[in-house]
Parts: C-alpha cells; structure tokens; sequence
C-alpha cells in the first residue's frame, strides 16, 4: 500500500504538469509491481515472545530515529515486520513499513536524521533524483526557487582534498540536498552499534529484567470479569484445517523435511547396457531384446585382407552343418557405391516382424512350486503291507469266460461260473478243481453261503437260480443241508404263487439241489449274512426285478420298494439289516424293517456295474462302466468321497476284503486294481485311500478282460477270474 | 609239485592243500600244490581227480564241491579270496567232498491222481498219498506192493509211524490224513513179495477233525500221531489199540459191505492243541516231547505235549505250507509258504525272530521242504514251479535242481539218505537217486 507522504502531496501542485504525469506513470507502475509482489508465505515458526522482542526493536529504532539505521533494519528484519502486520492491528505502522521497503527498493541512500533536526533545503519529495540529472537545479527550496547545483568537483582535486583532510571518511556526500554532511561522534557511534547489531543507543539494554508491574496476589478481582470465551476451549478450526492441509502436503511429498540424497550423475559409459537381467531386476515387466551386435572390421566395405577369407575356407563352410557355417562372410569391394543392396532385408525384417509378433518379450509371472509339495502325502506302499502282488497260482479248466466266482468261508475253497455253463468248486492251496456242475445256460454269478457250517452254492445261469450242496461239512451238517435243500414239488408253487408267480421253487435232481425258476433271466444272487436269506436280480423284471428268498421257509418275497431305472446288483449290509439296490443311476439304501428308502447314492457316473459294501457297513465303493470307481462315506454324504478314474475301460466289479483294509476293481482292460482303503473308527478321520498295485496277467478274450475279483476270506490274497477261462491267484 | 602244468602260466597261483574226510579211495595226497587262481569249482574238481588218478589206476573221475572255511566254493577260487578276504599268500587248505547231486533219475513211478505225500522214512519202502483217496507203499521205483484203501476224500499227509516192527519189516504201521476229515491207520507186513498190489484196509481210524486234515507226524517212538486241520486245531492220536482199549470203541463200521468182515477200530483225540487261527498246514514231531505246527495263520508254534501250551510263536508274515526241522543239533526251522523264498529259523536265538537264512531261487509256491536225517546242512525242497531243489546251508545257490515234473511238485522228502523222492500234480512219483551227502 503506497501511499504518498504529506510533505510530498502539498508539494504536488507545485511541479509541472508534465512532470507530475511522469511522476504519477512511475508511481502506477512502482504500485503495479507492489501488487504483483504476494506477500511472502513462511511458517511462522517464531514465538510470540520473539515477535515481542522483534516488535519493541522495531520501536527502539524508531525512537532513535535514526533514517540510516532504520532502512539498515528494515533490509533485516524485513519479514518478521510484515508477519507483524498481518497479524498487528497498527495500520499506520504498515504503511510506514511499506514506504520505507519502497525507498530500500528505490535505492536512495538519504539519511534521515539531518531531517530530524534541519528541515532539508530541498523539498522535492520522494522522488527519482535521475529526474534532476540533466537540470540545472536539484529541486526547489521551501520557498519555491530553484536550487542551483553545486560545481562538480574536479575527481582528482576531491581526492586530494580528502587525503588531506583528516576528516573526510566521516564526510558524506548528500545527493538529495546536493550538500556534504560531516557525520558526528554519536552518529558514527550508533552506526558501528548497528554494524555489530547491537541496539543503537548504548544505555538500551535489550535483556532488561522483566517487571511485572501488575499485582497479581492481591487482586480480589480478575481483570476482566468477562467470562472465559468459548473460542479458548474448541480447538482452532483453521489450525486443524492448516494442519490438514501440511499433513497432505508432507504425505504426497511437497513437503519434505530431508534433503533428497543427491545421485551421482555418473553413468557406466561403455558397459554392456543390453544386459537384460539389471533391468529385469528392477521390475520392468518386458524384456528387451537383445542388441545386435556392432560390426566389426570385417562388416566393412573394404575389409583388410586378413579377414577375406581364402576359397578353401569359403569351400570348407558348405561341408559345415547350417547352423555351424558363419553367417557372414567378409567381402571386398573397391568403393562403397559398388556394395550392392543386402540380398536378405526383406527376410529378415519379416523374421523380425514375426519375432516380435510371435515371441512378446514379457515376463512370465511363474510361481516356483515344488511339484512334490502340490502331492498328497500318502504313505509309502511298503508300509502298508500285506497286498496281492504275484500270482502264483492258476486255476485252469473253465471252457469259456470265467463269470464270477466266490470263496468259501474258510478259505479253503473257491467256487467259479463259467459261460460254458459249468460250475466248478477248486481247491485255493493247490489249484485242483474238485467237482463240477453242468447247468444248462451260461452262468451268471455264483455265491457262497456266508455260513461256513452251511456250504451251500448259489448260481443263477439263465432264467434259473440253483441252490447245490457242495458236499462239504461233517455228516451232521450234510444232514441238515440235505433236509434244508428239499423241496416237496407239489406244494411249493401254490405257495409262492399267491404272493409272486415270479419264482417257482423245484427240486433239481440232476445237481441234487433247488432250482428256482425265475421268469427273467438272473444276473445275479446275493446271500444275507445269516445265510437264510439270499436276493436275486433279474434286470429285466420291471417291478419284480428284485426278489429275496428265503431258504428255511422256501418263501419268495418281493422287495416292497419302487426302483427307478435299470437293477444291476444288490447287496446285503454286513450287520444291519439294511439292503442296498443299485440301479444304472444311482443306489438306494433301504431299510428292510422299516421299510423305508434311507438314502440315495448319487455316483454321477453314466452306468453302475457293481458294488461292494465295506465290512464296517458305513462305506460302499461302486464301479462304473467307464472305468470310475466311486468311494462313498455313507456318513459324510450322498456324493462319492473320491471317484478314482484308473481304468481306462470298464470296472467289472469291486470287492472289500473282510478284514485287512483293502479294496479292489477289475476291469475289462485285463487288470485289477489293488487299493489299500483303510477306514478309521475315528468319525472325524475320512478314510485314507493308496493306489498299491496293478496286477496284470489275463489276456482279454472276446473283448472282454477280468469278469470278477474277490479277495480271500482271511488272506491277503486276490482271486480273479478271467474272460480268458483262468483264475489267478494274487498272493502277497 | 607240478601236476597240472599243463595250466597256462599267466594267471596268478595260489598256493593249496587239499584235505578231506572221505575214506582212502578218495584221499589225494596231502601235501601243497600251487594251483592257477582263476580256477572255479569245476577246475578244482579236475585237479582233485587228476590228484587222484595218479595214485589210482583205475579211476573214475568224480565231480566234487571244496569248502573253504566251511563255505562253498560257487565261483573262481580268485573271487572267492577276495569276496571273503582271504590272503592268498598263506597256504590254502581246501576241503573237498563227493558233489551232492542226484546221478540217476529212477523211472517215475505213475499213479492214477496227483501225488500229494510221500514219506521216504522207512528205507524199506516209500509211502505215498494220491488225491485219488488211496495210499500205496512202494519198495522201489514203480513197485508198488500195497495200496491203502478206504479214504473217501483226497489224502492230504502221510506218515510212517515207527513201531516195534520196523527192523524186520513186519508189522509196520503208517497213519494217512485225508480231506475226509479222518486219519486212518494201516497195519502191512512189507517183506510179502506180490505180484500185484494188494488191497489193505485200515486198522485204526481216527475222527474228530470238522474239516480236511491237512498234516500228519508220528511222535519218534511211534506210540502217538498229531494232526493239524482246517478247523484250525491239532489232535492227538494214539496209535495202538491195545493197551488203552477203554477210549477206544471197536465199531463194526461196515455191515452192508459185505467183504469187509475185518473190524476197524476207531479211535478218538487224545488231547487237542488249539492256538491256531487258520487252517494247521504243517506239524512235525521231532522229539517226544515237542510238536512244531505251521499255519496260514502265518505263525510257526512249538507246542508242549504234555502241557498242551505253545512254548514258542514265531510270526513269519506269509502263508506257510511246509514245516520241517532238522539241521544243526534238529533245532533249525525250515518253512515254505506262499511266496518262493524257503526261511531258515534258529529259535536258540534270543531276541529275533529274522531267518537266518532265505533261499530264493524258487519261482512259485513251496510246497515241501525236508532236512536230510543225517546231515547238519542238507535240505531238499519242493515248489510249484515244477522244481525240486538241493540245498546246502553253506551256500546260497541250489546245489542241485531236479527238473523231472512237469507240473506243480507237491511233496518231496529224502530216502534212504541218498535218494529225494517227489510227488506232483503230473501224477508221478520221481526218485532222483545216487545222490551223496556225508
């Protein structure tokens, strides 16, 4: 804010009218750039009390009066006074602030304390002296003449007169009043005061002790009785805002407290910059490619003749490999005009074209995992033996494709039907085929009783299911199995007929048993643990398909509950009395006393061949025609707890062993499957499940591989009968 | 001496004598000879025979087999020092004895079903049990002088059961076992001289088995017989019928046969040792007092007599169908089962219960194995592979396989000491004869 002085306005009217334009362009001017001038924002990082101090120096010095000393402070202190002022209420003290940094700035060295005590001869006022440079007058006195200029002294006469004079460094020349000022004593004092930047007058003592002049102690009243003001209780508003405001600032970096570390700008000059690693390093995620390689000597022109080579050398490259020959071979022309056109440009850009289209050089985001870790850590084979490995027995005398076979309780025995319509009963320790049974049809499936004091065969071949005595026992037993396996002709077909037309129940002479006359063909016959009962399933028999018989009562039953789909096999629980039908979708669990579906077994496979139930009831495995085989956890869910997909064609049939924890399925690719599935106790332990073994051996015959598989009652051993008219024996 | 200079000089030497326990004709001079070291067992052996005929006009070279520290030479005698560390500097002492091996093959003697026991004990005949359900006594290859009838069933086991008259001949009693679930007794005088062979029936038979007995033994002084089972359990017979008539219930079995007017005595368990889980496939009854059994419940027993507690059970991991014990002071168990190694237990030895040899040439089931009665280290063995093998405990091969069946080999046992007798599913008993064991 500029506002002329009083002494210059009212002398205003008195300069020329041309003048005073001039002089008001450079005042508009000089305030145009005041104005341009922001005030300069700094942290007011000083304390009050230092503003105090600074604010009472200023005093001081206007006190001294002193023009000189006040400008000196004026250059110093420059900033404090006008952090001062914004915040002082003193508006005159602002404009005397700002008139005189106008005068600093304008340059005019004018002292002012001549004007305290002599009003100056000139009254131009604060003006340019430049003005005047070229008049023959310095300005006017108070009475409006003209004051003439002095005579310019000669340079060399006034620096003689100044060596002479011994008081001349204390002489100043005062352009303003065109007059020499000799300074005194105390002023000089006061400006080397200044100089040290001590306070000017001597007796001042800056640090003077404080007295508190107000007697706090006595007061009865406060000084103001004006109660507290809210403002002193909130916090600023503006601060906090400030304080946000710098808080941003530092966080996104515009305000930085530490002084960037500077880098050395010194680079490698003649390093290998293609090195594609460093920067690799430094997370570019494209790779560069790699620079060619500078010509050397040999890429000239003209090469030096050592490095042409001979027509030997040249001879000697065809014989090489293509990829050994070198790539260039260095050639001599006798200016540059006669290099004709490289013969491979175009194929090399399109190769570089294709290089860069084909292979982007970006970083592959690869995950370095041990493929062992991604493995599941099942136990090692050799720790869960026993298992089938080696066959080592053969049972040979079937004509055709062996179809199921079954193990005598103990052991001893095995039974096999066979599509030639045969049954044999073969010894398991020698391999000796001990008796035969011609039924008329092909025999579908054959089982033993569970009973190991009853050793009574079933077979269905055909529409038939025939009951044998196989004549073991003692004499007790053959009595009891005899009376058992009778049939009073007459009677039986009235009986049953009420009830199901579907089985008559008949004596066999021929085989000395009962032939059960079914009115579909039979695939299969399931025993009941207790040896009493025995289910039969004919596929074809829509809603007679499964019928349970009973041995003692020579009774037929059917099943009270309605299949969905196609029966393959049924299965007796190994201790409840549940019974699990499996049909081509799914399984059904029912219950037999209450009569009722407990669960549907979901496998998700397109078509069930067999299944087996685990000797603890809760696990059942099913087998599948395109090779799966599905293990489920009755208790976990209706979903399979695994599906193991090994066979590449379809699983036969599945067998448990009784009692070590093993599992197979064999399949018409010719093997089975040894598995160790070991079922815990523990309900919170899911059943661990290990792959151990692929026995081969059989030979595939008609397309067909291994029909059957069952497991020895009380050895680790593996029956499997084959298309091929073998039984093999896997021993551990 | 430079006996076999003929040898080319450029292999090393090795300085040895040759010792040995055969009597006079076989006796090489004692002294040392240097002998080329690259020589094997069948160089050794023309050396000992040229050693031989020098002092011997009328020699007949004879294969031999050289122990060096009680171990058979089974390769060039160099790799031999070297595999045992032996110096060669020092004078080698070789030990040599007659090749145990069979040199004649007896005409197999033919039966109508598979061979399924054979006991050679008795050096007058052989037994044999045939799945055809008859037992036939032959007194050398292809004379059969009895046949044993009267088992409904296959005959599983047989044994002679030695009596008071087994010096003369007569008055001989044998006990068969049968997947009839009976044992039965046979009393046969063996000097008759026949022209065909005669029919006897049983003296004695002994039930009480639930399922097909599956071995026989007869304590050594004949008085008594074990059996094991499939029921799983071992029985005790006794075999004469005098002297403990009130157990015994004389039953006229057969009235409708009207040939048999002999009366059969049946006889019933004396005592029975259970402790078996699965089928009993093997007992032995070496001394009076001890029974070992072998079951599929992959344990060998040694069972007290007189307590009826098994003083010993070793688990041995597999299937075992042959049992038999013998060897080194008759303590060694020698077992075959259903893998094709045949173990060799010490049960003297405490706090194991490893074998302490396996012989695994074999490529099947063994289905016999038998110590040699004289021998600490001769066994014979039998196996479904169709082999039978010789056995020496001093080495780890075969001494000898004989190869005469042709389909799974199911008993074998030693007779006469010098002959292996073997009976298989080809129907055919072989006696491989000639065959000389210290």
């Amino acid at each position: 804010m500029k506002v002329p002085k009083e002494g210059s306005r009212s002398v205003d009217s008195q300069i020329p009218q041309s003048e005073k334009e001039t002089n008001q362009k450079k005042k508009e001017e000089t305030l145009n750039t005041k104005e341009g001038e922001e005030p300069q924002v700094e942290l007011p990082t000083d304390s009050e009390s230092g503003d105090e101090i600074f604010s009472e120096d200023d005093d001081a010095l206007r006190e001294s009066g002193s023009g000189e000393s006040e400008s000196l402070g004026d250059e110093d202190i420059v900033t404090t006074s006008d952090g001062e002022g914004l915040s002082d209420d003193d508006g005159n003290h602002v404009q005397e602030n700002g008139s005189e940094s106008d005068e600093a700035h304008e340059g005019v060295e004018e002292s002012d304390s001549s004007e305290d005590e002599v009003t100056p001869r000139n009254t131009i006022g604060d003006v340019p002296l430049e003005w005047y440079k070229d008049e023959e007058h310095i300005g006017y006195d108070i009475t409006g003449k003209k004051i003439k200029k002095k005579e310019r002294q000669d340079k060399l006469d006034s620096f003689l007169a100044s060596a002479d004079d011994s008081k001349s460094w204390r002489k100043i020349y005062d352009e303003y009043n065109d007059e020499e000022v000799e300074l005194t004593k105390h002023e000089m004092k006061l400006i080397r005061r200044l100089l040290k930047g001590k306070a000017p007058h001597a007796d001042f003592d800056p640090h003077a002790p404080y007295v508190d002049w107000f007697a706090w102690d006595d007061a009865k009243h406060p000084l103001s009785n004006a109660p507290e003001p809210k403002r002193r209780f909130i916090p600023s508003k503006w601060e906090s805002k400030k304080v946000v405001e710098y808080v941003r600032a530092i966080r996104k970096g515009l305000i930085k407290f530490d002084k960037p570390k500077e880098e050395p700008q010194i680079y490698l000059l003649w390093g290998d910059d293609s090195s594609s690693t460093e920067k690799a390093g430094h997370g570019l995620a494209y790779i560069p490619a790699p620079k060619p390689k500078l010509p050397g000597h040999e890429e000239s022109y003209s090469p030096s003749l050592e490095y042409i080579p001979a027509q030997e050398e040249i001879n000697s490259y065809q014989l090489m490999f293509e990829e050994d020959r070198p790539k260039f071979i260095p050639k001599r022309f006798m200016s540059l005009r006669s290099v004709p056109a490289y013969e491979k440009a175009v194929n090399e850009s399109f190769d570089r074209c294709l290089d860069l289209y084909l292979c982007p050089r970006a970083r592959k985001k690869r995950i370095n995992i041990d493929p062992e870790s991604l493995k599941p850590k099942l136990p090692s084979r050799k720790d869960l033996k026993p298992y089938p490995t080696t066959c080592y027995i053969e049972y040979r005398g079937h004509k055709g494709a062996v179809m199921s076979i079954s193990t005598e309780a103990s052991g001893q025995w095995i039974a096999s039907g066979s599509s030639d319509g045969t049954v044999r009963i073969w010894e398991v320790e020698t391999g000796r085929c001990l008796r035969v049974w011609e039924v008329s049809e092909a025999v579908q499936h054959v089982a033993w009783n569970p009973l190991p004091e009853l050793p009574i065969l079933a077979v269905s071949a055909g529409q038939d299911v025939f009951l044998l005595n196989t004549g073991f026992g003692n004499e007790e037993e053959q009595e009891k199995i005899k009376e058992l396996l009778h049939v009073e002709t007459p009677t039986m077909p009235e009986d049953s007929g009420n009830s199901t037309s579907a089985v008559t129940w008949a004596q066999d002479d021929k085989n000395k048993g009962i032939r059960l006359k079914h009115f579909k063909s039979v695939s299969s016959v399931e025993w009941h643990r207790k040896g009493d009962y025995f289910s039969t399933v004919m596929p074809s028999g829509e809603s007679r398909a499964i019928l349970i018989h009973q041995l003692s009562k020579k009774l037929t039953q059917r099943t009270p509950f309605k299949l969905h789909g196609l029966p393959v096999s049924s299965a007796f629980h190994p201790t409840r009395s549940i019974f699990f039908a499996s049909t081509k979708k799914n399984v059904r669990v029912y219950d037999l006393l209450k009569q009722k579906l407990v669960k549907k077994l979901e496998p998700g496979v397109r078509e069930i061949s067999s299944i087996a139930i685990h000797p603890g009831g809760d696990n059942v495995i099913v087998g599948s025609r395109e090779g799966k085989l599905c293990w489920f956890d009755m208790d976990l869910s209706s979903q399979p707890y695994r599906i193991l997909k090994c066979h590449p064609k379809d699983i036969t049939n599945v067998a448990f062993h009784r009692s070590y924890p093993l599992f197979a399925s064999c399949s018409d690719d010719c093997t089975a499957y040894v598995f160790h599935g070991m079922v815990y106790s523990d309900l919170n332990q899911n059943p661990l499940i290990v792959p151990l073994e692929i026995l081969r051996g059989h030979t595939s015959a008609n397309g067909r591989g291994v029909m059957d598989c069952k497991f020895h009652p009380r050895q680790p051993w593996l029956f499997t009968a084959g298309a091929d008219s073998i039984i093999k024996l896997y021993c551990h | 001496m430079d006996v076999d200079g003929d040898v080319e000089e450029s292999s090393r030497r090795v300085q040895v004598r040759f010792i040995t326990k055969l009597q006079p004709p076989f006796k090489a001079p004692s002294t040392s000879i240097a002998i080329p070291s690259n020589l094997t067992r069948m160089g050794l052996s023309a050396v000992v025979n040229n050693l031989l005929a020098a002092g011997n006009a009328d020699w007949n070279p004879e294969p031999f087999d050289f122990l060096i520290d009680g171990e058979l030479v089974r390769m060039s005698l160099e790799e031999f020092l070297l595999a045992k560390g032996i110096s060669a500097e020092k004078i080698l002492e070789i030990e040599y004895i007659k090749a145990v091996a069979p040199r004649k093959e007896e005409e197999p003697s033919l039966h109508d079903d598979w061979v399924s026991a054979v006991d050679g004990s008795n050096p007058r005949f052989i037994l044999t049990g045939s799945y055809d359900g008859l037992g036939r006594i032959w007194k050398a290859a292809g004379l059969c002088t009895h046949i044993l009838e009267g088992h409904s069933a296959a005959v599983t086991s047989v044994s002679v059961v030695k009596s008071k008259g087994v010096e003369s001949g007569t008055d001989l009693v044998v006990a068969t076992a049968s997947k009839d679930r009976t044992l039965r007794l046979w009393k046969f005088d063996v000097e008759e001289s026949l022209d065909h062979p005669m029919k006897i029936r049983a003296s004695k038979i002994l039930r009480g088995h639930n399922a097909s007995v599956q071995s026989v033994a007869a304590q050594p002084s004949g008085d008594m017989v074990c059996s094991g089972s499939w029921d799983c359990r071992i029985n005790l017979w006794q075999t004469n019928e005098s002297d403990a008539g009130d157990k015994l219930v004389p039953i006229k079995k057969r009235k409708m046969d009207g040939e048999d007017e002999e009366t059969q005595s049946e006889g019933e368990a004396v005592s029975t040792l259970v402790g078996h889980t699965q089928c009993v496939s093997s007992v032995v009854w070496p001394q009076h007092e001890t029974i070992y059994s072998a079951s599929w419940d992959h344990s060998i027993r040694r069972w007290d007599v007189e307590t009826g507690k098994d003083s010993l059970n070793m688990f041995c991991g597999k299937v075992i169908n042959c049992l038999d014990v013998g060897g080194e002071s008759s303590a060694l168990i020698a077992a075959g089962g259903s893998d094709p190694i045949l173990r060799i237990w010490d049960p003297r030895k405490p706090g194991t219960l490893a074998p302490i040899f396996q012989f695994s040439s074999h490529t099947s089931w063994i289905s016999a194995c038998k110590w040699h009665k004289k021998s600490w280290f001769h066994l014979v063995s039998a196996s479904y592979d169709g082999k039978v093998m010789l056995w020496d405990l001093r080495t780890a091969w075969p001494l000898a396989v004989i190869d005469s069946h042709k389909d799974k080999v199911l008993c074998a046992d030693w007779w006469k000491g010098d002959s292996v007798i073997s009976g298989g599913v080809d129907s055919k008993l072989c006696i491989s004869s000639d065959i000389y064991v210290q």
